[in-house]
């Protein structure tokens, strides 16, 4: 398990970042914390918004 | 040959170079130096049907990286909010008539409509600073402040978070730590739990501002499993304490046997409800836990991001949640990105349609919609791609639905039958533009 790190190529590109668009990310955390009980997981679920 | 010929030979074919590669020799040496500043901005437009919330949305995320790998980001959002919110009252056969967050007016409702309060209207304005950098050659620690304001609402949060490469950085485990500070301020201030809704210009249930704190703890390990793989599992625990209500939510106190909310009459000369309701009152703490694993697997250019979320807390809520992208490139400079998310979530133990005039008020009702039962969908398509300067942009149409419903165990008389839990339709559009790379 595991690569060298001559073979980090793919794993270097963005489209292989766990966050490929920190804006759209932060978007949807916000729509889904103002619509749902639930929040956080990938990172913070607390605060911020008077909308729950 | 002599030293100036070679050094008009070696700018030559560093130019030649540069040409090739597209760059200019002097960004190429400009940006090793001095990093510029990176630009992701976005537009977004949030809309409910119904005339319910709709929200246009600018983002700005400012992002400078210097050449030790330490960076810093800073964000501005800033949302324009208007558009009708549920109360939590029921609908029923005749109208009715309530008075505004603010108490300082009245709003009528028709018959048989679910009850929406459409004095919502607010701007918020979000800022975020953050600082990475590394700490010897294995560990990274990043910090952040965050604020944001909206008419009534006040927040501010701090973290930090540390992280570690172990398995010649194939592993990587973090710990981060959040506190929040967050107040309501609402027109008329926050009313007392359970204190029923009063005539205009009644604020003798008003207890003026309320705050409460939050603190997160996020436990996570990120593993490459090849070449094309990646995977990353966090848990999450969150302490929420102070004022956890909605300051205008309420719940509909109703005939034990009819179900309709019982009538109410004003004091004589002054506009108020024309019918009984009370303010939710919500425990003071809360506790969660959650579990989320998510995983990138590229195949021949094509990326599948599949992700899970468990959410559990002492109000009683279960959630599941799975999001799953698939960005598929279309020739060298764009790609699409269907998505699809799925989610589902139990009731608070304390969750009511109504309350039962006839009977004492337990100490925690809700009848807010988000903590009930209900399943939501989002689908969506993004379409991104990359201009010849490298700046990129992305537009993207998404759909929310959810739908829910008040289950038949809470339900009395009339209300057998009757469509009393809001459901949702929203359209996401947002546009995307990136710059500075």
């Amino acid at each position: 398990m595991g690569v060298e790190p001559w073979e980090r190529d793919i794993l270097a590109k963005d489209e292989m970042q766990l966050v490929t668009d920190p804006i759209e990310a932060a978007t949807d955390d916000h729509i889904y914390f103002s619509k749902e009980a639930s929040s956080g997981g990938r990172g913070f679920g607390g605060g911020g918004c008077g909308c729950n | 040959m002599s030293r100036e010929k070679c050094k008009s030979i070696a700018a030559t074919l560093a130019t030649a170079t540069c040409a090739l590669l597209g760059t200019s020799s002097f960004s190429a040496v400009h940006a090793q130096e001095e990093p510029g500043w990176e630009f992701n901005t976005a537009l977004l437009y949030y809309g409910e049907d119904d005339d319910r919330v709709q929200d246009f949305s600018l983002s700005i995320l400012a992002l400078r990286n210097y050449v030790d790998d330490r960076s810093l980001s800073l964000s501005l959002t800033i949302d324009a909010l208007t558009g009708a919110t549920p109360l939590g009252a029921i609908p029923f056969s005749g109208p009715q008539t309530f008075t505004t967050p603010s108490g300082n007016a009245v709003f009528t409702t028709p018959a048989n409509v679910i009850p929406l309060d459409d004095t919502f209207l607010d701007t918020r304005v979000a800022i975020t600073a953050s600082w990475q950098q590394p700490i010897g050659r294995l560990n990274a620690i990043s910090t952040s402040i965050t604020a944001s304001k909206e008419y009534d609402y006040l927040h501010f949060g701090a973290n930090v978070k540390f992280s570690r490469d172990f398995n010649r950085r194939n592993t990587t485990l973090s710990a981060a730590l959040a506190y929040a500070m967050d107040e309501w301020d609402p027109t008329g201030g926050v009313p007392d739990p359970l204190s029923p809704m009063l005539d205009v210009g009644d604020l003798s249930n008003r207890a003026g501002k309320d705050d409460k704190n939050i603190l997160d703890i996020v436990l996570g390990v990120t593993q490459v499993i090849n070449r094309n793989f990646l995977v990353q599992l966090n848990y999450s625990f969150s302490d929420s304490s102070g004022y956890l209500n909605d300051p205008f939510k309420i719940i509909s106190v109703v005939d034990p046997v009819t179900g309709d909310p019982l009538d109410r009459i004003p004091t004589p000369g002054v506009p108020g409800p024309s019918h009984q309701n009370v303010f939710e009152s919500r425990p003071d703490t809360r506790t969660k836990h959650s579990v989320f694993v998510q995983g990138k697997y590229y195949m021949s250019g094509k990326v599948l991001d599949a992700s899970y979320r468990f959410m559990t807390d002492d109000w009683g809520i279960d959630s599941h949640t799975v999001d799953l992208r698939y960005r598929w490139p279309i020739g060298q400079s764009s790609y699409i990105e269907p998505h699809v998310r799925f989610y589902s979530q139990s009731r608070a133990d304390f969750y009511v349609g109504s309350l039962d005039g006839s009977t004492l008020a337990p100490a925690y009702a809700s009848a807010d919609y988000r903590l009930g039962d209900f399943d939501a969908i989002t689908v969506g398509l993004k379409f991104g791609w990359q201009l010849t300067s490298g700046n990129k942009m992305s537009l993207r149409l998404e759909s929310y639905v959810a739908d829910g419903a008040v289950p038949g165990d809470l339900l009395i008389g009339n209300q057998q039958g009757n469509v009393i839990y809001p459901d949702l339709d929203a359209i996401i559009a947002q546009f995307s533009y990136s710059f500075g790379k």
